[in-house]
């Protein structure tokens, strides 16, 4: 045996097992990502499947809706308003230019109703309820407290999961309504003090642009969105593992992965609201 | 055990036990082997048996064939170093682990139930049986002390509050625990050995057939600790109760246990009266009882490779 003909042997293992080994470790994050993405799916139509029993859960309901909704109340008005007005003091400056400061309701309220609403109100949730709850689950879960419930035959998704991403799903919604209405009224506040324009103008404006679809359709995001925060947040702490550390990674990987399927939801809905239902509604 | 005893033990060198060899022939092989299993005392019967439990965590082979019956009606002690899987071994009875390997079964008149091959259904079934006792009390910070030792009862039982307060009421009585004024707590007022008995109370609000302890008296002042130990006999006598308890408390473990079984690198390696016990030879044992600091106990600490279990 030659040595170099040995040698090209050993080139052509090396070779193939760096790119096994490459691919094989590719293969498994990918494999471990979908996992994680099923097991979220499952809990998701668990928790769905003990919607019924959800009358046995509603002093549960009543206080995740008081932290979530009622809590989230001052700080999304006061992000909407400022956002509002910061929104309006960038595009009236350039309608001004061209003389045309009286559309300005319609871009600051067509923008909050389709976009900024529902975002916004996803943003504060996430940040506030959704790092919160898994937090807390994910401390339960550290504490036994869910392998508790579990020997006491009590579902952790009917006693903790559901209330949680229902309450979630109802109050976005109406967190939304605030956002809309609170980010004009920043807009509006504007085109009156800055630009000296009257009230009336900035509300029909606004009416004249937006459709009932459009207000309908901002609601209907904003619930997805809450479903999505509440599962994540559910998911990753309810599997916490590893003490106050994995408390911590639990938090911050809720913040994160609800950031990134919220807005690709966002995409994906806004697409077939633009596409196909807009043209069909008129 | 006397001289003669002994003697004949020794010309009958083939039923000995394994417990019975002197200091000097053990090896580490023996002592690292799983105990062979005794044969069923007349008048008992198995309530569980595992045979072969393997448990891997990632590359960590923490249960490495554990072979046990436990009988229905006893007081089983589970001894065994920090870390060496007590927590794990209870896990797998209350059905919240299925082992990589092997096999519990429990046995139930006629019927078996094997739990790793059972669905949940089955397995809720046999939790209804259960009552447990966590390490860490378990006990859910945003309920009081009253929702939380009411907690089966007004979710699974589904009773209304006027019948719950009583119950509630006699199960912290039992423990110790002054109810009128700690109902209305939450768990975080309260301090480790009181939640840790709230805890308890939890566990047996339901009246349950068979209840895990999971190091129940860690933590708790020595009058306590009595009581606790009394209850759990008074549970046995009174109920038939079956219990397992896990406990680093070795005056605990001889009052209360009808056996003892000792935990190590994964392996039941010795299992038997608090007697059998205290004559055992097994170095892995003595060093335990006597709390001596050199012997294969803080060697298996030093020397187990990355990845293995150390006790
Ligand atoms: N879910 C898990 N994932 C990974 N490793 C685990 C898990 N549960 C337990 N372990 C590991 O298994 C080993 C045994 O843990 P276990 O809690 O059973 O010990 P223990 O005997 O109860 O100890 P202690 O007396 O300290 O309570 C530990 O080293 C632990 O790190
Ligand atoms: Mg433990």
């Amino acid at each position: 045996m030659t040595p170099r003909r040995q040698s090209t042997i050993w080139v052509d293992r090396f070779d193939r097992s760096t790119s096994i080994r490459a691919i094989e470790a590719m293969g498994g994050a990918v494999i471990s990502r979908l996992q994680l993405a099923g097991r979220t799916t499952l809990l998701f139509l668990e928790a769905c499947a003990q919607l019924p029993l959800v009358g046995r859960s509603l002093p549960t309901l009543i206080t995740q809706l008081e932290i979530s909704g009622v809590g989230s109340v001052l700080v999304l008005s006061l992000i909407a308003f400022l956002t509002g007005m910061i929104m309006a003091v960038q595009t009236g400056s350039e309608l001004e230019k061209f003389g045309v400061v009286n559309n300005l309701g319609a871009i600051i309220g067509a923008t909050f109703v389709r976009e900024m609403g529902p975002i916004w109100a996803a943003v504060i949730m996430l940040a506030r309820v959704g790092a919160a709850m898994a937090a807390e689950l994910g401390t339960m879960a550290v504490n036994e407290e869910i392998d508790a419930l579990r020997v006491m035959s009590i579902s952790p998704v009917r006693y903790l999961v559901m209330p949680r991403i229902l309450a979630l799903v109802i109050a976005m919604p109406f967190l939304t309504i605030l956002a809309d209405w609170v980010g004009m009224l920043g807009g509006m506040s504007v085109a009156v003090n800055m630009f000296n324009r009257p009230s009336e103008e900035f509300w029909t404006s606004a009416k004249g642009i937006l459709s009932g679809l459009d207000f309908y359709s901002g609601l209907g995001k904003a619930a997805v969105f809450g479903g999505i925060i509440g599962t994540i947040a559910c998911d990753r702490g309810m599997n916490t593992t590893d003490g106050a550390e994995g408390v911590g990674r639990s938090t911050t990987d809720t913040v994160v992965l609800s950031v990134i399927f919220v807005l690709l939801a966002d995409l994906i809905m806004t697409s077939f609201i633009q596409v196909i239902l807009k043209p069909v509604m008129g | 055990m006397s001289d003669t005893a002994h003697q004949a033990n020794i010309t009958r060198r083939e039923t000995r036990k394994p417990g019975d060899l002197r200091p000097e022939e053990w090896t580490r092989e023996r002592w690292e082997a799983a105990a062979p299993l005794d044969p069923i005392p007349p008048g008992k019967s198995t309530l569980m048996e595992l045979r072969e439990v393997h448990k891997r965590f990632g590359k960590r082979h923490i249960l490495r064939g554990v072979t046990i019956d436990i009988y229905r009606g006893e007081t089983l002690v589970i001894l065994g170093g920090s870390g060496s899987g007590k927590t794990t071994l209870l896990k797998h009875l209350m059905g919240m682990l299925r082992s990589d390997e092997g096999r519990i079964t429990i046995h139930d008149g006629s019927n078996r139930l094997e739990l790793g091959a059972a669905d949940q259904a089955e397995i809720e079934t046999f939790r209804k049986r259960l009552g447990v006792v966590f390490q860490g009390a378990a006990l859910l910070n945003s309920l009081t002390v009253l929702e939380n030792v009411g907690l089966p009862l007004v979710e699974v039982d589904r009773l209304p509050p006027g019948q719950v307060l009583p119950r509630v009421t006699e199960a912290l009585r039992r423990v110790y625990l002054p109810a009128e004024e700690i109902l209305q707590l939450k768990p975080a007022s309260l301090s480790g050995g009181m939640r840790k008995r709230v805890g308890i109370a939890r566990a047996i609000i339901q009246n349950p057939e068979i209840i895990l302890y999971d190091e129940p008296t860690t933590g708790l002042d020595p009058v306590t600790v009595n009581g606790v130990n009394e209850l759990t006999l008074d549970l046995q006598a009174k109920l038939g109760v079956t219990s397992i308890v896990i406990t680093h408390d070795l005056d605990a473990a001889f009052k209360i246990a009808d056996r003892i079984a000792m935990l190590y690198l994964g392996r039941i390696i010795a299992i038997g009266s608090p007697e059998q016990i205290k004559a055992n030879t097994n170095p892995v044992l003595r060093q335990l009882l006597t709390g001596a600091t050199q012997g294969p106990l803080t060697e298996a600490y030093l020397t187990a490779a990355p990845g293995s279990a150390a006790p």
